[in-house]
Formats: C-alpha cells, structure tokens, sequence
C-alpha cells in the first residue's frame, strides 16, 4: 500500500516534470487537444440542436384530414365529423382530436397573415374556402398508420389527409444522414488527433530515451518507465479539456443566441446539454491523451 | 557465481556475434575481457543483463537460466548487477546525489532507505564532497565515479564495466581501476570489458580474451598472449 502510494507519487511528480520540461511539445499537443475537443464539442451542440429541432417540429405534428366542403351541407356533414371524431379519439394511439370548423379555419389563416403583415384579401371571396378539419394528436407521433387508414376510409366525410408525419420522417432521415456523416468526420479527426498526440508524446519519450536507458538498466520496472508519461498525456487532456471549457463557457451566450435564431427552439434545457459537454470533453481529453501516451511508450519497452 | 555454456549468439540480420562460449566467473573475482573492435565484447555483456538473448547455450547466473527468467522479473535481476559504461550515461540536469538516487528512486525504494544507501555509495568513491554539483561541471573521472556509485547503491555482487576508462585520460584511468579492485576487494564480483593494455598488462589478473566471437584465451596474464 505505502508502496504504491510511493510509486504514485512518484510517476505524478515525475509526469509534471516532463510537462514543464518539454513546454513546447506541451504546448503543441495541447493546442492539438484543444481544437479537437472545441470541434467535437461544436458538433455535438449542433447535433443536439438538431435533434431539438426534430423533437419539437414532431410534437407540433398532428395527422390533418380536411373535410369535403359542399356548400349547403354544412350542418350534415359537422354531424358526420363529429361522429368520426369520437372513433378516432377510440384509437389507442390518438391522444387527442380536435374539430376545426370553416370559421375557425378562417380565422386562423387571417391571424397568420395579420402576423406576418401581409394584406388580408379573404374579406374580396364571395365564400370561405377553407375546409373544415380534424386534428389529431398522437401518443407516439411514429405512429400514424391507423389513423391514417381510417381517416381515409371514411370517404364521404373526408377529403384529403394530410400526411405530415411523412414530411418528419424525412426531415429525420437528412438529420440521421447528417448526424452519421458528422459522426464518421469526428472518428476520422479524431484518429489524426490521437496520430499528433503520439507523435508529440513520442518526442518527449525520445527526449528522454537516455533517461529511458538508464531506468531500464538500473532495474526500473515498466510500470515506473511508462506512468510517468501517461500522467503527463493525461494532465495534457485535462490541459486541453480546461481550456476548451472555459471557451466554450464565454461563447456559451452568442452560441445560445444563434442556436435559438438557427433552430427556432431552444434545444433541450441548458443544464442538462452543458454537463454532457463537460463530460464529452473531459472524457475525450483524458481518454485521448491517455491513449496516447500508452502508445508512445510500449515501443519502447517493448523488448 | 556466473557461467556461460556453449552460448552463441546470431542477430536477426544474420550476423553472428558469439560462438560456443564457455565461461565461469567465480564469486569475488576481477576478470578483464579483451579482444579487438567487434569480437562480441559488448554481446557477451547484453547476454549477462538479459538484454540480449542467446540463440544457443545457456546464461546462468545464480544458478537461475537467464532465458527462463519472465520478462517481468527482468527488472529485478538487473537490481543485482551494477553495470558501469564508457559514456557514464549520467542524467544532465540532476546533480551527482540526484543521479545516484535515481537508481533507488525508480525501483520503488522508500524514501528513509535513499539518502543513507547513496551516501554510502558516494562515499566508498569518494564523491562526498561534490554530491550537489551537476555532472557537467565535473572531470571524466569524476563523473565515471558518479556512475559507478550509482551502479553500487543498489549493492550488486556483479559490477560489469563496459570500457569505464575508453573516454579517459591514462591517469585517470588508473584512478578508475583502483576504484573497482577496490571494489572487489568488499566482495564484489568484477567484469571488466577493455582496450587498455597498459593496465590489464600491469595488474596481471584473469584475462579472457575474445576473437571473431569466440574465447581465445582464458588465463592469468597480460593484454597479449605472452608465449
């Protein structure tokens, strides 16, 4: 116990030396570090956006059925809907329906048009022209094909329906794309990172292959050769780490501002995006530079 | 304390370095080891600290065969020999105590066991007094004392010295030498690999002497067959 507390101390004053002593390649590898974990950390926000994005154009999504519209029959045909409505409601999968009249399909449309400032020329029809419909809400919004299906058996209340839900699932299908894409670029970037964090910890090691030399002939076990070094890749991630943090704390506000004018949403509640970062970053630093180190240092004691 | 059976040694590149050596060091011994530029001086010492292994024969030291000793235990082997060589290989920027105590600090030795251990080893090669200079501000001489103290802090029965005096002037080197008989005489057994005639001519001690990789001669005497 009081030995490996020895040996503990020893490889992590040591791993500090190293670090002080090849300021430089400290220098080089950690800005390397750094600018890998600010793009993982920049994809990853966008990622997330992404599937905030998603999350929130599904909830808003319903299945539409626009209803026949014969002039005269108004009041048969809101029967028949309202008939309709309660078996779709009967659906497990149905959350909710929700009748909406030629009126309030009106009223509606003018609203909209009143907020975007354009002219509202309905006021010029001899008639309404929208037709009334039903909304319907669903449990799971993946989850569409029945009420799809009776909705369009139903052929003499309704017209047409509106397959939103197949407009989310390729909505989701380019953010799966992206999302594999931006998956495979990291894997790639991050194999070169970890291709400079072994070159650069191997010029340390090379640094001090004498010393290297001389552990081994005086009888220094490998363990005592190589924790030193993988401190010293682990402090560069922690280095690295830090400093990615603390940008991305002070580009926290503006990125904030610009994911919510990108995406219309706010993605996710902030509390829980910032400690997966914190953790994504952390980890990846350590993990990298850890790694790293590993490498370089098998090569040479490896015999 | 050391014996080499019918030991041969070919590097992977084909070239063959050692061939059927037979050699027996007793317990306290000083045996030089000649031979010119390339006659396996150097393979022979690498075969003794496992840095090497034969591709024949056995090295056994102890009474325990080198090559089934695991990689693992390999570091505690090499605890027991002090090896000593022509460029000191001395740490620049630790000073001659720091140098010393490396040996002990990177083999796990408790802090309370390094300072009285290097002491002990400083003093018996009379480097008291300059324990907190740098190795660069000393002489040859003193700095290969460095390393020899370092190859005794961990209390060797073995010291095997590869040309400890190839870098050093003729008076000097015989500082140096005086340093290892002194040295055996506490015990320890001494190998010394050589060019320098003068002194092993002089000392008349055992001298084994290696041609093309193998022994040639094995017999107290001078740098050159004297028949």
């Amino acid at each position: 116990m009081l030995g490996f507390f020895r040996f503990v101390t020893f490889s992590v004053t040591r791993g500090l030396q190293g670090l002080r002593r090849n300021g430089l390649m400290t220098l080089a590898a950690t800005s390397t570090m750094l600018l890998m974990l600010l793009l993982l950390a920049g994809f990853w926000l966008v990622q997330a956006g992404l599937a905030a994005g998603v999350q929130y154009v599904e909830q808003k999504v319903e299945v539409v059925a626009d209803l026949h519209d014969v002039p005269g029959a108004e009041g048969a045909l809101t029967v028949q809907a309202v008939a309709l409505a309660s078996d779709v409601a009967a659906l497990p999968s149905v959350r909710s329906v929700t009748f909406v009249s030629k009126d309030e399909a009106l009223s509606a449309f003018r609203d909209r048009l009143r907020q975007r400032g354009q002219v509202d020329l309905t006021g010029y029809l001899d008639r309404n022209p929208l037709p009334a419909s039903l909304e319907v809400k669903l449990v799971d919004p993946r989850d569409y094909q029945d009420v799809v299906q009776l909705l369009q058996n139903r052929t003499h209340v309704v017209d047409d329906v509106v397959e939103v839900q197949k407009l989310v699932q390729q909505l989701t299908t380019v953010t799966g794309v992206l999302r594999t894409g931006g998956f495979v670029l990291l894997v790639l970037v991050g194999f070169v990172v970890l291709f400079i964090i072994v070159n650069t910890i191997r010029l340390a090691v090379v640094a001090r292959r004498e010393e290297i030399e001389v552990m081994r002939l005086v009888g220094a076990s490998d363990a005592f050769i190589r924790w030193p070094f993988i401190f010293e890749g682990a402090f560069v991630g922690l280095l690295g780490a830090g400093a990615a943090l603390a940008i991305l704390a002070v580009a926290s506000g503006p990125m904030t501002d610009f994911m919510y004018g990108f995406f219309r949403v706010l993605p996710l509640e902030l509390g829980s995006l910032q400690r997966d970062v914190i953790v994504l970053v952390l980890g990846t630093g350590l993990g990298v530079g850890i790694l790293g180190s590993w490498l370089s240092v098998r090569s040479y004691l490896a015999k | 304390m050391l014996e080499l059976r019918g030991v041969g040694k070919v590097y992977p590149n084909g070239k063959a370095a050692l061939h059927d050596v037979d050699l027996t060091l007793g317990e306290g011994e000083f045996v030089f080891l000649v031979g010119p530029s390339g006659a396996g001086k150097s393979t022979l010492l690498k075969l003794l600290i496992r840095d090497e292994l034969p591709t024949s024969g056995d090295v056994i030291l102890d009474g325990r065969d080198l090559a089934r000793v695991p990689r693992r235990k390999v570091p505690e082997l090499r605890r027991t020999i002090g090896i000593v060589f022509q460029d000191f290989k001395l740490l620049p920027t630790r000073s001659v105590r720091e140098n010393v105590a490396f040996a002990l600090e990177v083999t796990g030795t408790p802090r309370g066991r390094i300072r009285p251990a290097v002491d002990r080893a400083l003093a018996v090669v009379g480097l008291g007094g300059q324990a907190d200079q740098l190795p660069t501000t000393l002489s040859g001489g003193e700095q290969q004392r460095t390393a020899i103290a370092r190859a005794l802090v961990h209390e060797p029965r073995l010291i095997i010295a590869d040309e400890p005096t190839g870098n050093l002037d003729p008076l000097i080197s015989w500082e140096i030498i005086q340093l290892l008989l002194r040295i055996n005489e506490l015990g320890v057994t001494v190998l010394m690999a050589t060019h320098n005639a003068g002194v092993v001519t002089a000392l008349r001690r055992r001298v084994v002497a290696l041609e093309e990789g193998r022994v040639v001669r094995d017999e107290v005497g001078g740098y050159h067959r004297e028949d």
